[in-house]
């Protein structure tokens, strides 16, 4: 039934739906995990990494992480290479932004512009939809820290603390349990950790198998936005101090 | 000869705009009102090509009140509004058929509860001033505040040296230009004054 | 703006007549095929410098094409609602080339335009504010507002700035949300509302006697003559206005014609019954 209405994405099925950007949305829930929370102090981005060979030779920088300006990062689960091309786009409308108002661009103005560019796949063209859910940490002078999730079909959503890709809804189950609303930065990390520890397949946890970024302000510079993504010895040591390894060592005995 | 003048003081800022309307050698019209109100805490004076000004001033009045009802009526600060008619003017003059106007904007920004005045002409040079002026105005009340302006005035001791300003305008201008509409910009808004 | 204009462009007059010629030449050696159709284009690169060159008396006084620019029209508003007056000469440089000419442009029942300026631009697209204001009436079920059809006719001259357009113009009317209302609009894209405007070379006459007698309070006898009256005097003083005076006048109900006079005529009489222009003998 479905096969003649999903090779458009501009159809609409009999029942009202569209195939092809719930496929696309398909796709991207068995993309690596993505969990994202809000503290007091600044946000966490953590993301699960699935490609991972000894043979793979990159320079160690993140792959599912991306700096989009000097107040926003953001996770991407679903197709690395359609992501690319999304975070290119928001990068020049956030250089666009600041040349005419000579501001950082608020974050939901930002977000709106790229899922405006999302929708357009959904409805004209004939053109396949892009296979990227985004977590987005961002931090304006409107609405201080924000975290945002977007997907396919160009919709997007403000949050405290949530979770795309594989086992998601899992992972949200866990946040929703543990999340307090008085968080500070580093208790957001350990969260992130204790819910990728327990959501992701693979039984021993390391920096191997994760990306981590972080966004707060500066101590020193009031205003100012810092964006920092881990290195691996800082996602290790993270790891070891949030005692993930122990209560499963624990389990094991 | 038309006259736009502006001061920041303490808390708001002074915007003071020639009432007549010249074409050639005749006043046209004595009541003529060379601001437009961007949004609640920005105001901005023209002067320039006759017909330039006032279709340039709503164009940007429009692209501001669009702004605000696309972002949940989150109002453009002074800053980003100056920057926005800034690069409208410096696209402008780069085209076949440039703008020739300069403009004032008078505004407050709430975030920070501070006032400031921006001065843009007609080529996209944008400066942020305690104090400014276009045109003929330009060279003789200049000096006068630069001799008389205080840090921290508030708006009456504003509206004293404004008052300075339009006697000196009035006793050397070679034309009447009628008076002028004085408006402050501060926290509460965009208030006029007789 | 002509002046900057000017010193940006190139092309002088000669250039463009040399311009001109070379593409006749280049044209006339061209073999049309018959019966194929064709489609008339000016021969020059820039039709507006074309156009200023040779239209634009103040940058070149020898210009060939003297586009009919001397004119009085006077407007104002009083307790009785609108007076327009207008003269009715038309001039081509030195050559009064009409003294009957309708500067008052009925756009409908109740609005009037007045004319100043080129002829032609004025009348064709006043005109075509009419029909403008004619589709408004019939996709609103309501008659257009003097104000938005000022500004209709405002943007429209202001997309043709800077290309020859040459109009100075007040469109006055009667609505019920607005009363009696006169805008002025002219070719530079001013679009200003007013009591009282008098436009074209004899504008400075007109004002000097309208101001001197224009009250608010004026009953519609009195403010029909001072229109008249003011027109005469620019008539007299200005060398490019003159022929007769034609009245107009606006109310709620739309406007009322107050007949053509004839300038030679009502001269001798008002002289006389006012005892004034004391310089002329007779």
């Amino acid at each position: 039934m479905s096969r003649r209405y999903d090779s458009r994405t501009t159809i609409f099925s009999p029942e009202g739906r569209l195939y092809q950007v719930e496929y696309a949305q398909e796709a991207i829930s068995m993309a690596g995990t993505a969990i994202g929370i809000l503290s007091t102090e600044g946000v966490v981005l953590a993301c699960e990494k699935k490609v991972t060979s000894k043979l793979l030779d990159n320079d160690g920088s993140a792959e599912k992480l991306y700096v989009i300006n000097d107040n926003m990062i953001c996770a991407v689960a679903g197709m690395t290479a359609d992501a690319s091309i999304l975070v290119n786009n928001a990068r020049v409308n956030a250089q666009s932004y600041l040349k005419t108002y000579n501001e950082e661009i608020p974050c939901e103005i930002l977000i709106k512009r790229v899922c405006d560019i999302k929708q357009g796949y959904t409805q004209h063209g004939g053109l396949r939809p892009f296979g990227v859910s985004f977590l987005y940490a961002g931090y304006d002078d409107r609405y201080q820290f924000q975290l945002f999730t977007s997907n396919p079909s160009g919709n997007y959503s403000g949050w405290k603390a949530t979770s795309i890709g594989a086992n998601n809804s899992a992972a949200q189950t866990l946040l929703k349990k543990d999340y307090k609303d008085d968080l500070s930065l580093k208790e957001a990390c350990e969260l992130a950790i204790k819910v990728l520890s327990k959501t992701m397949d693979s039984s021993n946890l390391n920096s191997e198998k994760l990306e981590f970024a972080t966004l707060s302000l500066s101590k020193i510079n009031p205003g100012q936005v810092i964006h920092k993504i881990w290195k691996d010895s800082d996602i290790d040591s993270l790891i070891k101090e949030s005692g993930v390894l122990d209560d499963k060592n624990t389990d094991d005995d | 000869m038309d006259i736009i003048l502006g001061i920041r003081v303490a808390d708001g800022t002074i915007i003071a705009t020639s009432k007549a309307a010249t074409r050639g050698i005749s006043i046209l019209k004595d009541t003529d009102d060379k601001t437009r109100v961007l949004n609640k805490h920005n105001l901005v004076a023209y002067t320039g090509e006759s017909g330039d000004t006032v279709q340039f001033a709503e164009y940007v009045q429009a692209n501001i009140q669009l702004y605000s009802m696309r972002e949940n009526d989150i109002e453009l600060s002074p800053k980003a509004t100056a920057s926005f008619v800034r690069n409208q003017l410096a696209t402008s003059i780069r085209s076949r058929k440039p703008y020739q106007v300069n403009v004032l904007i008078g505004g407050y920004d709430t975030k920070s509860n501070t006032p400031s005045l921006n001065w843009i002409d007609y080529l996209g040079t944008q400066v942020e001033l305690p104090y400014g002026a276009h045109g003929y105005a330009a060279f003789y009340a200049n000096s006068l505040l630069d001799k008389h302006y205080k840090k921290n005035m508030d708006v009456e001791q504003g509206l004293a040296l404004l008052k300075m300003c339009l006697k000196e305008l009035e006793t050397r201008m070679p034309i009447d230009f009628k008076g002028v509409y004085v408006k402050v910009v501060d926290k509460d808004g965009i208030r006029s004054i007789d | 703006m002509n002046s900057i204009a000017q010193r940006f462009s190139h092309s002088s007059t000669s250039n463009v007549l040399n311009e001109i010629n070379q593409a006749q030449t280049e044209f006339a050696g061209t073999p049309q095929l018959e019966l194929a159709p064709t489609i008339q284009l000016p021969p020059i690169s820039q039709p507006t410098d074309f156009l200023r060159a040779h239209t634009d008396d103040a940058s070149n006084p020898d210009c060939k094409i003297k586009i009919a620019h001397g004119t009085t029209t006077l407007a104002f508003r009083f307790q009785g609602g609108i007076i327009v007056a207008v003269d009715s000469r038309a001039t081509q440089g030195n050559w009064i080339a009409s003294q009957t000419v309708n500067k008052v442009i009925r756009i409908n029942p109740f609005l009037l335009g007045t004319m100043a300026g080129g002829a032609a631009d004025c009348q064709y697209w006043e005109t075509w504010l009419g029909t403008q204001c004619r589709l408004h009436e019939l996709r609103e079920k309501e008659r257009i507002s003097v104000a938005a059809a000022s500004k209709i006719l405002g943007n429209l001259v202001y997309e043709y700035k800077g290309m020859g357009l040459s109009m100075g113009t007040m469109v006055c009317g009667y609505t019920k949300k607005e009363g009696p209302t006169i805008y002025y609009v002219d070719s530079d894209g001013s679009r200003l509302k007013g009591d009282l405007f008098c436009v074209g070379s004899g504008q400075t006459f007109a004002y000097g006697v309208l101001d001197s007698e224009y009250k608010w309070d004026l009953t519609v006898e009195e403010a029909l003559y001072l229109g008249k009256r003011s027109i005469l005097a620019a008539t007299h003083r200005d060398a490019y206005s003159g022929g007769s005076v034609n009245l107009y006048h606006v109310t709620e109900n739309g406007w009322i014609y107050h007949g053509n006079h004839n300038v030679g005529d009502i001269f001798w009489d008002i002289k006389a019954q006012e005892g004034s222009f004391n310089n002329v003998e007779g």
